[in-house]
């Protein structure tokens, strides 16, 4: 699991969801959950919140990943590496914090990642989970 | 509403203990006895029931008072209309199913509440059986039964379902709901099965040593809340087994087996027999319709 502390920015409500802007350091982040501020009195501008990511749906991009739709990106280098036959575990140092991504061993191949590789970590809006 | 204020000394394992319980539980709800072992949960129903005597203390019942330790009331145990259920069933082995519960009758009570409650709780093929011929959900849905015939105010169940698999308890905790609100019970359950607990409550009180340290929703004293996840279930780990970086965990969810997936620093924390709690965002399931 992947822990980070932030604050909510922004909480955008329509019907039972809200979209949540999170600052983490310099970092911006979304998140959306099937809450609102009356469901959870946590969910208010200011609030200092947790939020949460499984390895498992932390996506890693190489090279200039601008145009790809996912909201939350942490810039960063591997600090750590290591494969197994089918799966990877990496280490990334970003601005964040260190954050934890497990891929298949075949994409760091492809995408020749080693130690000290720049690259982004990404994980989409409705894959993170917060608490209070 | 029940109002409860009581306190007893009382020889635990680890000495003596004072049992120091306040509280006030409203009409109509479900409430769990929530703690370890030798904390007071069977005596604060025994007491409630009127089998044991506190130091001190009243409780008081929909405005009428069982016990008042200052005014000397104390009303017998048979006066005080509770029903209990235990984990041992104490049915009478030579009656039937049908006469096990018209003997809980009181003298002069109209009997028709017996079949209403072999229909609530699905008696009618087993009303004449005698309890040996029963399995062990079949007996303790009798003594269900047998506790709601005098239409009790209060229904204490002291673990009634711990000896019992996963799936039969699955079906009790819904007759025991049933009955709940068909007859607008109180009742008090002691039960250490947290997804029972949280399937089941209105409330938790919390005991430690006596006291109540926590008492509040299944959700604010379990702090499932926590995790503002839509998709979340309790489980027991029934098998962990290590793959590269990851554990895979066979869980038990009711009566569904269920795997997940956990992180080396998350598993290496688990084992088997624990209890855990599954969340994921409600984005995630996909579903089929099959029915």
């Amino acid at each position: 699991m992947n822990i980070l502390k932030g604050t909510i920015e922004k909480l955008t409500v329509s019907g039972s969801l809200t979209l949540i802007g999170i600052k983490v350091n310099t970092t911006d982040m979304s998140a959306i959950v099937i809450d609102t501020p009356k469901t959870a009195p946590f969910l208010k501008a200011g609030n200092t919140i947790t939020v949460v990511f499984k390895e498992t749906e932390v996506i890693i991009g190489k090279g200039n990943t601008d145009e790809i739709s996912l909201r939350n990106k942490f810039k960063g280098t591997i600090e750590l590496l290591e494969s197994k036959e089918l799966l990877s575990k990496l280490t990334i140092n970003t601005n964040v914090g260190k954050i934890s991504s497990i891929i298949t061993t075949n994409a760091v191949k492809q995408l020749k990642l080693k130690l000290g590789t720049a690259v982004t970590a990404m994980v989409k809006t409705n894959e993170i989970l917060i608490s209070e | 509403m029940i109002e409860i204020s009581i306190q007893k000394k009382l020889t635990a394992a680890l000495g003596e203990m004072l049992l120091d319980i306040n509280t006030t539980i409203n009409k109509g709800s479900l409430v769990t006895l929530y703690g370890k072992s030798g904390v007071g949960k069977t005596t604060i129903l025994r007491i409630l029931a009127g089998l044991l005597y506190p130091d001190s203390g009243k409780i008081i019942v929909n405005g009428d008072t069982w016990l008042n330790t200052t005014t000397k009331i104390n009303l017998k145990p048979q006066k005080r209309k509770v029903g209990f259920v235990f984990q041992d069933y104490a049915l009478f082995p030579n009656m039937n199913v049908k006469e096990n519960l018209l003997f809980a009758l009181n003298k002069g009570q109209n009997s028709s509440i017996v079949n209403h409650l072999i229909e609530i709780i699905e008696l009618g093929e087993l009303q004449h059986r005698k309890p040996d011929t029963l399995s062990g959900g079949q007996k303790q849905r009798v003594a269900l039964a047998r506790a709601l015939v005098q239409k009790p105010s209060i229904l204490m169940l002291d673990e009634p379902l711990s000896a019992l698999d996963a799936e039969i308890r699955f079906k009790l905790q819904q007759y025991i709901l049933a009955v709940h609100k068909e007859y607008n019970l109180t009742t008090l359950l002691i039960s250490h099965d947290i997804s029972e607990i949280l399937r089941m409550s209105d409330k938790v009180l919390e005991l430690e040593h006596g006291k109540i340290v926590r008492q509040g929703t299944p959700n604010e004293v379990f702090n499932h809340k926590e995790l503002n996840a839509k998709f979340q279930f309790t489980g027991t780990i029934i098998e962990i087994e290590k793959q590269d970086f990851l554990f895979i965990l066979t869980v038990r969810i009711g009566k569904d087996l269920v795997k997940v997936v956990a992180d080396e620093s998350e598993g290496a924390q688990l084992i088997i027999g624990d209890k855990i709690l599954v969340s994921s965002k409600a984005f995630n399931p996909i579903i089929h319709k099959i029915g």
